[in-house]
């Protein structure tokens, strides 16, 4: 292991003047160099970002995320936990984002294998993973898009006191859990452990999305408690994409201590109609 | 203000399954005095189908009367990831 000061200096030689979107331009380390570093210093990406960003230096593949994230922000992503339950429909896109945002370590829990009926919306679902393991795809997909985060996972479906365990650490919950009673579940675990949770469902071209706070409670019947609507009407992907990019932007918002936009209320969108709705809870 | 002897207009908006009850133009004339109740039987969902139900943006109950311009939402339960 080298000295961290050898460290910065090899990383500041490596180091290119690239141009940014509306600013001058920024000191910048490419993909390529920052993996060269990992392996010749045995660090990790995540902690090789981190380095960077503290430094003044931006990892390349964090360009277009400024300047609405400003290097601490992404900083303090690259340092937080999130919770995701569920690799399905939700879950699949709520992982790319995260992931792509540099949410640097993801705890995730799903007991499923992919089949066939994913295949309309669940991002992670291919030909090639039918029958895998739903953490195990989600756990190359985020190797091979963006390898300073880390995956924590548990293949398990995870009753009350198992979510508990498991999500225990995390800075924020995502529900991405098919199910009404599932669902309801994770919101008891989310007010037990005193974390935030973006909860989400969808049916056909509807979803919902909101956030609950520490100490907020949701409605107890938000998602009823048997027989969805999902349950006749299916779930079509742009529905599930629109409701977990809400959910990720939440959640990223929460992470670097700004305000969510949707505690104590409901989004409701209705794709059929090109509606977007906000209520109070 | 409604002019006399007209009935409210209200706007509905019927989410996911709920939608096969609601009148596709989503405005709707309810005799004076209806309760969100009244709406509800009036549209022929069954009782226990409704599990949010708004009024102008928030929440509401069963005997929440409607008046002239109110905007109803009515969810199901939803529950599809």
């Amino acid at each position: 292991m080298i000295q961290s000061e050898t460290l910065l200096a090899r990383m500041q030689a490596l180091t290119r003047e690239e141009p940014c979107d509306g600013g001058s331009p920024l000191p910048t380390l490419s993909e390529e160099h920052l993996s060269a570093l990992s392996r010749e210093t045995g660090q990790g990406m995540r902690e090789l970002q981190v380095l960077a960003l503290r430094h003044g230096i931006t990892p390349a593949r964090y360009l277009r995320n400024f300047r609405e994230l400003t290097s601490g922000d992404q900083e303090r992503l690259l340092s937080s936990r999130a919770g995701l339950a569920g690799l399905g429909g939700l879950g699949g896109h709520l992982l790319e984002s995260l992931v792509r945002m540099g949410v640097g370590t993801i705890m995730v829990a799903d007991g499923d294998r992919f089949e066939e009926s994913n295949l309309n919306r669940q991002l992670l679902s291919e030909r090639d993973t039918l029958g895998m393991a739903k953490t195990e795809a989600a756990r190359r997909r985020a190797a091979a898009v963006n390898p300073a985060v880390e995956i924590q996972a548990m293949s398990l479906t995870l009753d009350r006191q198992g979510l508990r365990t498991f999500f225990r650490g995390a800075d924020v919950l995502f529900d991405g859990l098919g199910g009404v009673a599932v669902k309801k579940l994770l919101l008891e675990c989310a007010r037990d452990l005193g974390i935030p949770v973006i909860s989400a469902a969808a049916a056909g071209w509807s979803c919902i999305v909101t956030t609950v706070l520490p100490g907020q409670s949701a409605p107890p019947d938000l998602f009823g408690s048997a027989g969805g609507a999902e349950l006749s009407l299916g779930c079509l992907a742009p529905a599930i994409a629109v409701a977990a990019a809400v959910q990720c932007s939440e959640g990223v918002r929460l992470l670097c201590g700004r305000k969510p936009a949707l505690a104590g209320k409901l989004l409701a969108v209705d794709l059929s109609r090109g509606s977007f709705e906000v209520f109070e809870l | 203000m409604p002019k006399e002897g007209t009935v409210p207009v209200i706007t509905l908006h019927c989410y996911a399954t709920l939608a096969a009850y609601c009148p596709p133009e989503g405005e709707l004339a309810v005799p004076e005095s209806t309760d969100l109740a009244g709406l509800m039987e009036m549209l022929g969902i069954p009782p226990g189908e409704v599990k949010l139900r708004f009024v102008n943006g928030k929440q509401a109950k069963d005997d929440q009367v409607l008046a002239e311009g109110d905007r109803v939402g009515l969810f199901p339960p939803v529950g599809g990831g």
